[in-house]
């Protein structure tokens, strides 16, 4: 009896497990998002000119914004003018805002003439093979990463609530960067909003 | 032939040119009536698009969240506009949510759908903040689109796509979900 117990069990637990990984998903193969509070581990990508820069050598001695960004998507140039008001309003408070375009449909050259086109100064790296990207679980353009100044990451998400600047409400990357700029916790860590795929590499 | 068949057969064939030419209003009703054929968009908000995802426990829904700057969801349209047409007659129900601008409601939205002769409901997702809406959807979604879903009868999403569409995928998942329920039906029934 105890026996045919355990069995009925031990099938139950299968079947339930069976049942959890029922649901599908193309995303099966980037891996999931680090956890808020993990540390980002160092990495080396070249900018639009071809030369490389270190995570390290890039932040901010406050912290660094890196944001994953695109050249044909309309979501993320929609964001275009604010990203860069982002660089400028956060260099003096000593957080650095690096884009990364890590779409494998858009060449080098696109990128570093779509940031001519757009005034963006802040530094665009180019995450050619994706890696990256799938190390940090990024999905979409815009998204944004706020690692603090020991790579912590302590934000993962949206820059804020819209596309559409007029009906901006909620600015929860800025939050989080003012929030450990004066030293209290982030209040929201993630956030999400609509934005297009990353194109990986095949 | 005689004179009254003669003019038998001329007014056959007058009557059938009179009966083909149509007039210039003849051919805006024919013209509303094919419009018709295509999807009707509305706008809805959080709560309006959580009511159409509810289930009623009868058939599956298949959704997708779309909209016309996006250049993936623009190129797999095609394809799900098949998948519509294969099986919501006779299996599962099929939503399209746009996630366009409302400006967008009565210009590129329906231009669109009818450059696809797309068939079923669409609705542009109007809220202030993406975020509920998303997490209601499902809560392992960032919002990145295009995105494909699939419930069960029971409202379970037993199928879910992020990224262009993987179509031989999407009709397994359709098929195993019609199948299950089909077969639960005939368990029922023994």
């Amino acid at each position: 009896m105890k026996k045919s117990f355990a069995l009925s069990l031990t099938l139950a637990t299968l079947f339930a497990i069976a049942a959890a990984g029922n649901a599908r998903t193309a995303r099966a193969d980037v891996p999931a998002p680090p956890a808020i509070g993990a540390t980002i581990v160092d990495f080396t990508l070249p900018d639009t000119g071809g030369k490389d820069h270190s995570l390290n050598s890039l932040k901010g001695k406050n912290g660094t914004v890196l944001i994953f960004i695109a050249v044909q998507c309309p979501v993320s140039n929609a964001y275009n003018e604010r990203m860069e008001k982002l660089a400028q309003d956060y260099k003096a408070r000593g957080i650095s805002v690096v884009g990364i375009n890590a779409n494998s449909s858009e060449a080098t050259d696109a990128v570093k003439a779509h940031a001519a086109a757009h005034n963006l100064t802040f530094m665009i790296l180019k995450d050619n093979g994706n890696k990256i990207a799938d190390s940090l679980g990024a999905t979409k353009t815009p998204e944004a990463y706020f690692l603090d100044a020991s790579n912590k990451l302590v934000y993962h998400g949206r820059i804020d609530n819209s596309k559409d600047i007029a009906q901006v409400a909620s600015s929860e990357l800025r939050e989080a960067l003012d929030a450990t700029l004066s030293g209290k916790p982030v209040a929201k860590t993630t956030a999400a909003a609509f934005g297009c795929s990353i194109k990986r590499a095949d | 032939m005689p004179l009254l068949s003669r003019l038998l057969v001329a007014a056959i064939v007058i009557g059938g040119l009179l009966v083909n030419v149509s007039t210039p209003a003849q051919s805006r009703a024919s013209h509303r009536r094919a419009v018709k054929t295509v999807a009707s968009t509305r706008a809805v908000n959080a709560e309006e698009m959580q009511a159409l995802l509810k289930r009623d426990g009868t058939r599956p829904l298949l959704v997708n969240f779309w909209a016309t700057w996006c250049d993936p969801c623009r190129e797999e349209f095609p394809d799900l506009v098949k998948i519509d047409k294969q099986y919501r007659p006779k299996s599962i129900d099929f939503i399209a949510i746009s996630l366009d601008d409302l400006a967008d409601l009565k210009t590129a939205v329906p231009k669109f759908l009818r450059e696809m002769r797309a068939t079923m409901p669409n609705y542009i997702l109007s809220v202030s903040d993406p975020e509920p809406a998303i997490k209601s959807v499902d809560p392992a979604w960032d919002g990145a689109m295009p995105a494909t879903f699939l419930y069960n009868s029971r409202g379970e999403v037993v199928y879910k796509h992020f990224g262009r569409l993987n179509t031989v995928e999407l009709r397994a998942a359709i098929e195993k979900t019609v199948g299950m329920k089909d077969q639960k039906a005939e368990g029922t029934k023994q």
